[in-house]
């Protein structure tokens, strides 16, 4: 990873809540799948898709939020700690790689 | 109807994330089966040891590259997939590893997309991608260069994991609509939509082609 990538993925997750949060909330975003089983289920008259997220979930940071921030600072918060994750195992790889050689 | 016209409407078939609750249990065991078998595959075809920092970068910009979406009027969005880019710099079966890693932390993290789909999503993003992007992108580029090689990498890639998606769906008994409503019309909104993935990965396959020549694997 060098300086110049890390900047441009630096960059790139300070501007996505344009995209993920501004542009979405301007078109009043709905998730395809989402809209298909509402649809469904009416037409059915019962619940034939049950989207469970909300039932079984396992994270905090559901759908790029996190709590107790506003949607633009958890996506950006959330573009981070998912950045975070890659450059710990990235991390973590480089110093394995540098204790097998030694080793 | 309902559905039929639901599907007739473009902006309510583009490829996401299949959450829990969509795939019957059976139709989740037979992708996740799919899915670690192609994955032992590909790490014994592909030099994964070789190339782990790069793959671990794509990953991480693929990340964040997702997290753009694009909006569409309409009420929905669309977002790269990056599965031809991947197989392009890396080939299809270290490209399986990143789009792998980069489900994972959606999945995981964020909860996009589901644990019992995860095999359907890596099918459709991992594998499916992947592959046909290789495959377009090797049989055209002696012929027609860079750009519209990747191009047609992009767009190829897209198309095949939308039908994808859409027999996964389809075949599912938890669906009401089979997979004769489903892929026909999967396949021709993903074949349109397909154009911005083929315009950005020709763009950047060119670029880095000329910038960074080493990052290119084809």
């Amino acid at each position: 990873m060098t300086r110049r990538f890390l900047i441009l993925l630096i960059a790139l997750a300070l501007l996505s809540p344009v995209f993920g949060v501004w542009l979405a909330n301007l078109i009043n975003y709905h998730e395809p799948l989402d809209v298909a089983a509402d649809l469904i289920n009416q037409a059915a008259n019962r619940t034939v898709l049950n989207d469970t997220r909300y039932q079984m979930n396992w994270t905090p940071f559901i759908d790029y939020t996190v709590p107790g921030l506003p949607d633009w600072a958890g996506y950006i918060a959330s573009a981070f700690i998912g950045l975070a994750i890659y450059f710990l195992l990235y991390t973590a790889l480089m110093r394995w790689r540098r204790v097998k050689r030694i080793g | 109807m309902l559905m039929k016209t639901y599907f007739l409407d473009p902006v309510n078939v583009i490829l996401v994330h299949i959450p829990d609750g969509y795939l019957d249990p059976i139709s989740a065991g037979v992708t996740w089966a799919v899915m670690l078998a192609y994955g032992y595959y590909a790490y014994r075809r592909s030099e994964l040891q070789r190339h782990m920092e790069l793959a671990i970068s794509l990953a991480a910009a693929i990340f964040i590259a997702q997290m753009l979406n694009w909006p569409i009027p309409g009420g929905t969005s669309l977002h790269l997939v990056c599965g031809a880019l991947a197989a392009i710099l890396l080939g299809p079966f270290v490209a399986f590893f990143v789009l792998l890693l980069v489900l994972l932390v959606q999945t995981l993290v964020f909860h996009d997309g589901g644990i019992t789909t995860l095999g359907a999503n890596v099918i459709n993003m991992g594998v499916m991608a992947p592959l046909v992007g290789y495959a377009a992108y090797k049989a055209l580029r002696p012929r027609v260069g860079v750009f519209w090689s990747a191009f047609a990498a992009g767009w190829a890639s897209i198309t095949v994991a939308g039908i994808a998606a859409g027999l996964e769906i389809g075949l599912s008994p938890w669906f009401p609509y089979g997979w004769t409503i489903s892929v026909p019309v999967m396949a021709g909104w993903h074949a349109l939509l397909g154009l911005v993935e083929g315009a950005i990965t020709g763009f950047v396959a060119l670029y880095l082609s000329k910038r960074t020549p080493e990052y290119v694997r084809l």
